[in-house]
């Protein structure tokens, strides 16, 4: 049997980060975590985070990195004769896909592991990075409206179906951005949208400002169904991620059925 | 006139989502081209091939090869194009219907859309699994031959 071996990059050879004290170990290990709790959030997959901790961790000295990392949670533990054995974990609720901040977060992982950088550097390089910039308000009108409009034309509706799927996007970027600041249950939040979703669909076809009520729906479920989440549930699952596969895969199903639902009670409702 | 439209709306989508992903500058155009090149890949392959799942490997394959070779030059995770490209194959529409289906209580329409939509997502999993696997053995053949030489 051949002695196991970290691969080539993972061995530290540089020693740029001396980790004599256990006490810097602690504090190093936490704000890699900063890093990896913000990756997963921003819709890194698990593999990436795993990738980047072991490699962050191995920068800051550790002789060997354990990193396990599920959707919702990260565990690591780095050992070194230096520092003994050092374990953390993170809770992570919650989060939006930003790859903006993906973008970032990935260079900064990159960066500390090319060259030294003291701890107060990558605080204040991810504290920048949590105030990079997002699309504001009227512009995610504009998204929901242009996604909304799009896909009613990609399954087949006419003009006036897509001006209707995008002002009704409009209406429901409005309803969404007020349940998050209630910070309402996901899956009621879903519902909610659909319904209100479905009833204008519905509503607009019975006015005659449109025709088809279901290539109308279909723009506006595009942008409330987990179509990604699904397709990455079944990546994680054949990566060998299995429970957060598993999770993924759950959560999407749910979230179609309740998108499902509240379109289906709505049109019920016009008979 | 369809696949004109199609293309012109698949890249428009792709766009939407990008931008509602947060995707900034010079990757935002490349990263809505991409919905743009996955559902060509699919129209395309529909000219010697009937099964839909078969084509939506084809696309994927070629998306995800996009979007490696788009991630290296521009030094960004790949997850950003591969995830805007995948947008007009995901299978939202019929993850939708097959609900729809469980909602009204139509079993056999259910059961049926069900295993259509598992296997458009599977389809697509596989395509981008593949490719990436092919990509990292292909790079990691160099280091290799080095380390052996040694």
């Amino acid at each position: 049997m051949e002695k196991h071996q970290l691969p080539e990059a993972l061995t530290n050879t540089s020693g740029y980060y001396p980790l004599e004290t256990r006490e810097n170990a602690e504090m190093d290990l936490a704000l890699a975590l900063d890093i990896g709790e913000r990756m997963l959030r921003v819709g890194a997959e698990i593999g990436r985070v795993e990738d980047s901790l072991r490699r962050i961790c191995t920068a800051f000295g550790a002789e060997r990195v354990d990193v396990f990392t599920i959707t919702s949670s990260i565990v690591v533990t780095m050992m070194s004769p230096a520092f003994g054995c050092v374990t953390q974990t993170r809770r992570v609720q919650g989060g939006v896909s930003d790859f903006y901040r993906l973008h970032l977060l990935n260079a900064l992982s990159r960066t500390i592991c090319a060259a030294p950088m003291t701890r107060a550097e990558i605080a204040a390089e991810i504290d920048r990075i949590d105030h990079a910039p997002v699309y504001g308000f009227a512009a995610q009108l504009g998204i929901y409206a242009l996604i909304s409009a799009a896909f009613s034309l990609f399954f087949g509706g006419v003009w006036q179906d897509a001006a209707a799927a995008a002002v009704i996007g409009v209406v429901l970027c409005i309803v969404q951005g007020v349940l998050r600041r209630l910070r309402t249950n996901p899956f009621l939040q879903s519902l909610l949208c659909s319904f209100a979703g479905g009833l204008l669909a519905s509503g607009s076809v019975a006015l005659g400002l449109a025709l088809h009520a279901d290539l109308i729906a279909i723009g506006n479920v595009m942008l409330l169904i987990p179509g990604i989440a699904l397709t990455n549930a079944i990546r994680d699952l054949f990566s060998g991620d299995l429970v957060s596969g598993l999770l993924r895969f759950a959560e999407a199903l749910m979230l179609a059925a309740t998108v499902a639902l509240g379109f289906v009670l709505a049109a019920r409702l016009f008979g | 006139m369809t696949a004109f439209i199609q293309l012109l709306t698949a890249f428009l989508g792709s766009l939407g989502f990008a931008l509602l992903f947060n995707v900034r500058g010079t990757r935002l155009l490349p990263a809505a081209f991409g919905g743009l090149l996955s559902w060509g890949v699919y129209l395309l392959a529909g000219a010697f091939l009937q099964s839909d799942p078969l084509r939506y490997l084809i696309a994927s394959a070629a998306f995800t090869l996009y979007a490696e070779i788009l991630a290296r030059l521009m030094k960004t995770p790949a997850t950003l194009f591969l995830v805007s490209a995948a947008i007009p194959l995901v299978p939202g529409g019929s993850l939708y219907r097959t609900m729809e289906y469980a909602i009204r209580g139509d079993g056999q329409a259910f059961g049926s859309s069900g295993l259509a939509t598992l296997l458009l997502a599977v389809a697509i999993a596989a395509g981008i699994l593949l490719t990436m696997a092919v990509l990292n053995m292909v790079s990691t053949l160099p280091r290799l031959r080095r380390q052996s030489s040694k």
